[in-house]
C-alpha cells in the first residue's frame, strides 16, 4: 500500500512535472498567435511598439506613483561600437532582453541580471558604410517562430536563433553599393512572414517594402513605393517615379482583423521642388504616390488594399514614415492614429483609411494654413519657387514630431507625444534632374534651423484624447526630447530627454514625480517587462541622431561635447 | 605565408575590380547624380563657383547649414582656415560617423567646382 501509494505520487510527479515542462517550453515559444495576443502578456514585449496596438504601453504596475521614487539602476549593459548613439527599441521576452546596436549588432542579456547570453554581430560593407549619411545606427528588430530579425544598412535582412543567436539566414534584398540605401528600421513579424522598408527619402531610388519567409529567408514579394502601381506611376511627371525615393524606414503594424499591413511611406526626392506648379511642372510633376502616405498592403501577397497620401507632392520633408499606428475603438468605431511629421496627428477609419480627424500637435506650422479635419485635404499649401523664401518655414525639416514613438494608456485614455517647435530658413536651389537611380542624397536647398515666431525653439510632452485631439495637460521642455515615450499602468509616462534625464510623470496629472540622470543624450527605445516577477523600466542612452546634430549649434552645452559614439542600455527597479 | 599572400592579393585585386568599373562609370557615363549635374549643365564650362553651388544644394546642404555660411549639424565652411588639399581629401574620403566620402559621387572636376564654392561664400 505504501509503495503503491509512492508510485503514485511519483507518477503523479511526473506528469505535474512534465505539464510544467511544456507549459515553460510553451511560453517560451513566440509564435503569431503569441504576438497577435501581445497587449495582453503585460510581462513582455515582443515587438517594436509593444503589441500590434502599436500602444507603447506596459500593463505592468508594480512600478507606480506611489513607489516611483524608489526607482534605481538594477544593471547596464554597453554595447560598443555605438556610433551615432542609440536608436533602437529593446525586446523581452520570458525575462530575456534582446536588443540591437549601431552596425545592427545583436544582443541577449538576463533581464534581471544584465548578464549576457549570446552576441551576433553581423560583417557589413565597411566600404559602403563610409558613403552614406544615414548610418551606421540601427533601430530595432523583430521576433517570431524561435528567431530574432534585424536588417543591415548594407542590405540585407538576418534572422538568428533565439535561444542560441546563431545565423539562421542571411538574405541580401537590396543592392546598396550601387544605391546606397539599405535599411536601419525594425522589422514587423507578421504570420511567418517579416516585413521590412528600405531607407529612400532623399536618395534617387524606388524605395521598397519587402516580405520574407521566416523560416526559410526568401523574399516573397516587395513593393515599391514609388511605382508599385499603374495608378502610381501616373503620378510622377517624367518618369521620376523611378527616382522617387519614400521607401518605408519604420516599422508599420499588423490589424490582424482585417488582415492588412498598415505601413507609413517617406518623403519624396529631391526633398524640396522649385516650382510653384509642381502638378505640371518642376522636379517630380504631380500628386507622387505612394510617397508620404499611409498604405495597406495584403500580407500575403503584397498588394495594395487601400492607402491615404497624407501630403500629397510633399514639398517639406513631412513624411509619413513614422511607424505609430495606434488602433483604437469607441463608440462602435475602429480608428487607427497616425502622427505624421509635420506634427499633424490622422485619425483614419481602420477598415478603409477613410480620414476620420485631423489635428495639430504643434503650434507653429506655415506649411499649410490648416488640413481640413473632414477630409484631410491640405488648406492654403506653401509651395516654393527658386531663391531664398522670405519667411521660415514650421515647422523644421526635423519635423513637428521624430521618429520615435508616443505611448497611448489605455487606463487613462491618453495620448502622450512630443511636439516640437522650431522652424527653418530655406533656400530652394534647382538642381539638374536625376533620371536613373543612384547614389547620394538629392536635396535641392540649403537651410538652418530658426526660432518659431513664438519665440524660442522648444519642445512639449503633451497628453491628449488621441480621437478629438483634446489637450489635458503639457510639459515644456527647452530642448526637444528625441526618444521614445513610454506609459505604465502603474499611472506612470517616462519621457528619457535629450539632455540625458529619465523623467517619470504622472500619467493623469503631468506632475513630476521622479528623475535619474544617464549621463547622456537619449534617442532611442524605453520598454518594461517582467523578470523573475520583478518590473523593470529599460532605456537605450547614447545621442547622435541626425537630429540631435543640429544641438550643439542650437543648444550648446552638453551637446556641443557630447559624444556620438558611446552609450548603454540602462535598466531600473525598485530598491 | 604564401596563402596569406596569394589572399592579400585577390583581396586587392577584388576591391581594384570593384572600384575601378564604378567610377569609370560615373565619369564616362555621368551616371552620378552629380556627373550628371556636371554634364547637363552649361555653367559648369564657364563658371565652376554656379556649378559648385548646385552639386551642393543636392547633396550637401542637408548637413552643411545655410549653403556652408554657418554651423549647424556640420561644421560652418565659409572662411575655412583648412587648406585645399584637407578639404578635398574630406569630400573624398569623408570622416567616420560624422561625414560620408564622397569620392565615388564626385569626380575630380566635380570636387574642383565645390571647393570654388565653399573658397566663394564670406566668411
Amino acid at each position: 500500500m505504501r509503495k503503491q501509494s509512492r508510485n503514485i505520487a511519483f507518477a503523479a510527479a511526473l506528469v505535474a512535472g512534465t505539464m510544467l515542462g511544456t507549459t515553460a517550453s510553451m511560453a517560451q515559444m513566440v509564435d503569431s498567435k503569441r504576438l497577435e495576443t501581445a497587449d495582453r502578456d503585460a510581462k513582455d514585449w515582443l515587438m517594436y511598439h509593444g503589441s500590434y496596438k502599436d500602444y507603447n504601453y506596459s500593463g505592468l504596475g508594480q512600478i507606480n506613483t506611489s513607489n516611483v521614487k524608489n526607482l534605481e539602476v538594477a544593471w547596464m549593459h554597453f554595447p560598443g561600437r555605438t556610433t551615432r548613439g542609440m536608436q533602437s527599441m529593446p525586446l523581452a521576452a520570458d525575462g530575456v532582453v534582446y536588443y540591437s546596436g549601431s552596425y545592427s549588432r545583436l544582443f541577449a542579456l538576463d533581464g534581471a541580471t544584465g548578464k549576457v547570453l549570446w552576441t551576433y554581430f553581423p560583417e557589413l560593407d565597411d566600404a559602403l558604410i563610409a558613403r552614406q549619411t544615414h548610418s551606421p545606427y540601427n533601430r530595432g528588430i523583430a521576433m517570431g517562430d524561435g528567431k530574432i530579425y534585424v536588417g543591415t544598412v548594407d542590405g540585407r535582412l538576418i534572422a538568428v536563433d533565439m535561444k542560441t543567436g546563431k545565423p539562421v539566414w542571411d538574405t541580401k534584398l537590396i543592392n546598396s553599393q550601387k544605391l546606397t540605401v539599405g535599411f536601419t528600421g525594425a522589422p514587423l513579424f507578421v504570420r511567418g512572414k517579416v516585413i521590412i522598408g528600405s531607407q529612400g527619402g532623399e536618395w534617387p531610388v524606388q524605395g521598397t517594402i519587402f516580405a520574407v519567409d521566416a523560416a526559410t529567408g526568401k523574399e516573397i514579394w516587395s513593393f515599391s513605393t514609388t511605382g508599385g502601381t499603374e495608378e502610381a506611376r501616373k503620378t510622377w511627371g517624367n518618369d521620376t517615379w523611378r527616382v522617387g525615393g519614400g521607401g518605408g524606414w519604420m516599422p508599420g503594424t499588423y490589424d490582424a482583423e482585417t488582415n492588412t499591413i498598415w505601413w507609413g511611406t517617406a518623403n519624396p526626392s529631391p526633398l524640396y521642388d522649385w516650382s510653384p506648379n509642381w502638378q505640371t511642372d518642376g522636379a517630380r510633376p504631380g500628386i507622387n504616390l505612394y510617397v508620404t502616405s499611409v498604405i495597406a498592403l495584403d500580407p500575403d501577397t503584397g498588394k495594395l488594399k487601400f492607402y491615404h497620401q497624407e501630403l500629397p507632392h510633399d514639398n517639406w520633408d513631412f513624411d509619413s514614415a513614422i511607424g505609430e499606428f495606434v488602433m483604437i475603438d469607441r463608440g462602435g468605431k475602429h480608428y487607427m492614429v497616425h502622427p505624421n511629421k509635420s506634427g499633424f496627428i490622422f485619425v483614419y477609419d481602420r477598415a478603409n483609411a477613410k480620414v476620420e480627424n485631423v489635428w495639430p500637435l504643434v503650434h507653429n506650422y506655415n506649411f499649410v494654413k490648416g488640413i481640413d479635419p473632414k477630409t484631410g485635404e491640405l488648406i492654403g499649401r506653401r509651395d516654393f519657387s527658386a531663391g531664398p523664401q522670405s519667411e521660415p518655414l514650421c515647422p523644421a525639416i526635423a519635423g513637428g514630431v521624430s521618429w520615435n514613438s508616443g505611448s497611448y494608456s489605455p487606463k487613462t485614455g491618453l495620448y502622450y507625444k512630443i511636439g516640437n517647435e522650431w522652424c527653418i530658413t530655406l533656400e530652394v536651389v534647382k538642381t539638374t534632374p536625376i533620371t536613373e537611380p543612384q547614389v547620394q542624397l538629392n536635396i535641392g536647398a540649403n537651410f538652418k534651423m530658426a526660432p518659431p515666431p513664438s519665440g524660442t525653439i522648444y519642445g512639449h510632452l503633451d497628453a491628449r484624447d488621441p480621437i478629438t485631439g483634446k489637450l489635458k495637460w503639457e510639459v515644456k521642455f527647452p530642448q526637444p526630447p528625441l526618444a521614445s515615450v513610454l506609459s505604465t499602468a502603474g499611472n506612470l509616462v517616462f519621457v528619457p530627454d535629450a539632455r540625458g534625464i529619465l523623467h517619470a510623470y504622472n500619467a493623469e496629472t503631468g506632475t513630476e514625480l521622479w528623475s535619474h540622470d544617464d549621463g547622456i543624450g537619449h534617442n532611442g527605445g524605453i520598454i518594461s517587462y517582467m523578470a523573475g516577477n520583478k518590473q523593470y523600466i529599460a532605456v537605450e542612452a547614447g545621442f547622435g541622431g541626425l537630429v540631435g546634430d543640429d544641438y550643439g549649434s542650437m543648444f550648446g552645452e552638453p551637446w556641443k561635447s557630447m559624444p556620438r559614439d558611446a552609450g548603454a542600455l540602462i535598466v531600473y527597479s525598485l530598491k | 605565408m604564401t596563402k596569406i599572400t596569394f589572399f592579400i592579393c585577390t583581396l586587392v585585386g577584388s576591391i581594384l575590380l570593384f572600384a575601378e568599373p564604378y567610377v569609370a562609370q560615373a565619369e564616362q557615363a555621368g551616371s552620378s547624380p552629380a556627373a550628371q549635374t556636371a554634364n547637363s549643365s552649361p555653367a559648369s564650362a564657364v563658371d565652376p563657383t554656379k556649378n559648385g553651388e548646385v552639386l551642393f544644394a543636392t547633396s550637401c546642404g542637408w548637413c552643411h547649414s545655410n549653403g556652408g555660411r554657418e554651423a549647424g549639424r556640420c561644421p560652418k565652411l565659409a572662411g575655412s582656415t583648412r587648406s585645399d588639399d584637407f578639404i578635398i581629401n574630406r569630400i573624398k574620403n569623408g570622416k567616420e560617423g560624422r561625414m560620408p566620402a564622397f569620392g565615388q559621387t564626385f569626380n575630380d572636376a566635380q570636387i574642383q567646382n565645390i571647393l570654388h564654392y565653399i573658397r566663394s561664400l564670406q566668411p
